[in-house]
């Protein structure tokens, strides 16, 4: 029942059959609309849900290339509709993380579920693991070596070296997958021999989740309050 | 001819072991500088043989003309052991700077203090070009743990986080495996992790996450073809089947009716025990087990509990547990028999299993000699009955 106040279009309902009049004010019904949705845009909608599986961020250009063709002229317009639909029957938000190469992402626009995720697989163990690096930066100002970071997985019997018995190679995992997932940035800091790096929040975990989520994940693991690491907090309050 | 040279020359007599024979006090490293650069500068002026940079690998050609005495040759090893302890402590501290970090490890003072007491048997430039590269190290360090301080009043613990979320993966602390080898003074807690563990944490940490849950299509995203040979094959088996089938009921409804018959009769007949028994002596229940079992025949017994079983559905007998937890069973009035037909009301479903074990140990316990239920008449079916 609740479903059908959110989504009051989701289901076709008799009455609302006979309404041709597009009220611009109303969230659009189902048939509404099928009705003006471009074909392409239904396509991009289905393109970006399988996109979206390996959780790699999708370039614009690639939208316009196998999907939009040769309506490029209202490329945006097209983009718009497959935004609404995301969002309107799938609750996903398609998110631009970085507006100068124009990519994409998708997110989860709805409240989180209470109650176990019953379905808990590797995937759920990467982000586990991604959690706890991204804690690991954020508490240290946003930024950290990627020795510390190590020496900090090595607490955890990560080691770069060692074959995990879930993660495998976990170095390339980090310096490669949540680097390429735009979870991770990492870059070389100049002038050092031999090279060190910098690791950082990539685009697509500044979206996905807050730092105040991550201070109160922390907060949470160590049993305190959020206030008790002062400049963090404020540097949390102050980016939400 | 410069002052340099002129040092040079006083020193150069005593060439490779020189170094050790002028003494440096080993107070304070302020102290010992002016007469370090003095010994570097005589150190430069030696023929290029040496070549001298602190970091090299070693290479035993840096002493020149060496008289060969056995004192050179043991300077020369203590010299090595310096550098090897200096390029052992400048490891240590760069494997371990997050250790040195946290506010609780005085581990950084303890390596500076080591370094002070190797820089004591120094007095070349090589080793002291590697305590200078330690200092540099060492610097760093302590600029990053003042930084700390700075940086809001309680700086991040990671290795109490770290802690943490061992406890919170759930970690076994108990003792270290022994297959555990290369896990030497670098975990922090002995123990292991389940093989759950990240999972455990990655749920918790899902909460926290916007993340879309990737999109799979339920049954594939490929058009399936190989039905159509499938279908074909089927057809025939139906065909086949469709045959045998009619062929049989002709017999089968011969033998259902017979079986049905001598179901419902020997039900009835059983229900006829029962309410006779219970009739003699209505106050006590009859123990199921005593009705049941037929302590001369397994085969026989599985068919009472079978006919039992149509008398208690069809309502005219229950099924209790009594004080001790055993099955009895009791006629029902006719009042509650309505109840039993109408199957409306609430269905109770039992399953008793009973193997040849089993029932041999129920007539041993129930001490049953004799069947409650005779044997049935004899009809068709049976013709090995005496």
């Amino acid at each position: 029942v609740s479903l059908q106040q959110d989504f009051p279009g989701l289901f076709l309902q008799e009455e609302e059959e006979e309404e041709e009049d597009f009220v611009l004010n109303q969230t659009p019904t189902y048939t509404q609309l099928l009705a003006f949705l471009h074909p392409q845009a239904i396509e991009l909608v289905q393109f970006l849900l399988v996109k979206d599986q390996k959780k790699i961020p999708i370039k614009r250009a690639d939208m316009l290339k196998k999907v939009i063709r040769e309506y490029r002229d209202v490329y945006s317009e097209i983009i718009n509709q497959a935004t609404r639909t995301l969002q309107q029957v799938f609750g996903l938000e398609l998110v631009e993380i970085d507006a100068k190469h124009h990519i994409y992402i998708l997110t989860s626009s709805l409240p989180r579920a209470e109650g176990e995720n019953l379905c808990q697989n590797d995937e759920t163990a990467k982000l586990g693991l991604l959690t706890v690096i991204l804690s690991f930066i954020f508490m240290k100002g946003n930024s950290a070596k990627d020795s510390a970071v190590w020496e900090f997985l090595r607490w955890l019997r990560v080691k770069p070296g060692q074959r995990h018995s879930i993660f495998g190679d976990v170095k390339k995992l980090v310096t490669e997958e949540f680097v390429r997932q735009k979870y991770l940035e990492i870059t070389p800091i100049p002038l050092t021999d031999p090279p060190e790096f910098k690791y950082q929040w990539g685009l697509r975990a500044a979206k996905e989740i807050s730092k105040k989520d991550v201070l109160r994940f922390v907060a949470k693991i160590q049993g305190k309050d959020p206030t008790f690491w002062t400049s963090q907090y404020n540097d949390a309050e102050a980016t939400s | 001819m410069s002052e340099a040279g002129g040092s040079g020359d006083l020193s150069s007599r005593s060439s490779g072991a020189g170094c050790d024979r002028l003494s440096l006090p080993s107070t304070s490293r302020n102290g010992a500088v002016p007469q370090r650069k003095q010994q570097r500068l005589s150190g430069r002026h030696r023929p290029q043989a040496s070549g001298e940079e602190g970091r090299e690998p070693e290479v035993a050609e840096d002493e020149p003309g060496q008289p060969g005495s056995a004192e050179g040759a043991g300077d020369e090893r203590r010299r090595r052991m310096i550098r090897n302890q200096y390029r052992e402590l400048i490891y240590s501290v760069q494997q371990n700077r997050e250790d040195m970090l946290s506010s609780k490890s005085n581990r950084l003072t303890e390596a500076l203090e080591e370094a002070n007491k190797l820089f004591s048997a120094v007095s070349c430039a090589r080793e002291a070009a590697l305590d200078a590269q330690f200092l540099v190290l060492a610097s760093n360090l302590g600029k990053e743990k003042a930084s700390e301080l700075h940086f809001g009043m309680t700086a991040f613990d990671s290795l109490a986080f770290a802690e943490d979320l061992l406890t919170f993966m759930g970690i076994n602390r108990i003792e270290k495996e022994e297959n555990d080898g290369d896990s030497d003074c670098e975990d922090i807690s002995g123990g292991y992790l389940s093989c759950n563990a990240w999972h455990k944490l990655g749920a918790e940490a899902e909460q926290y996450f916007r993340r879309a849950p990737s999109f799979h299509y339920m049954l594939g995203s490929f058009k399936s073809d190989p039905p159509v040979p499938r279908q074909r094959i089927e057809r025939q088996k139906k065909t086949t089947g469709g045959e045998e089938k009619r062929a049989m009921p002709a017999q089968l409804k011969k033998m259902e009716e017979s079986h049905q018959e001598a179901t419902e009769k020997e039900v009835e007949r059983i229900l006829g025990i029962l309410q006779t028994h219970f009739k003699n002596d209505p106050d006590t229940p009859i123990s199921f087990f005593d009705l049941v079992i037929d302590p001369k025949s397994f085969p026989r017994t599985v068919e009472n509990i079978f006919h039992v079983s149509f008398i208690i559905r069809d309502g005219f007998a229950r099924l209790k547990l009594d004080d001790d937890k055993l099955p009895i069973i009791e006629p029902s009035k006719d009042s509650e028999r309505r109840e039993g037909d109408g199957g409306a009301g609430k269905r109770n479903q039992v399953v008793i299993s009973l193997n040849h074990q089993e029932w041999k140990e129920i007539v041993e316990t129930y001490e049953i000699t004799e069947p409650m239920i005779s044997s049935p008449l004899k009809n068709e079916d049976d013709m090995d009955t005496a």
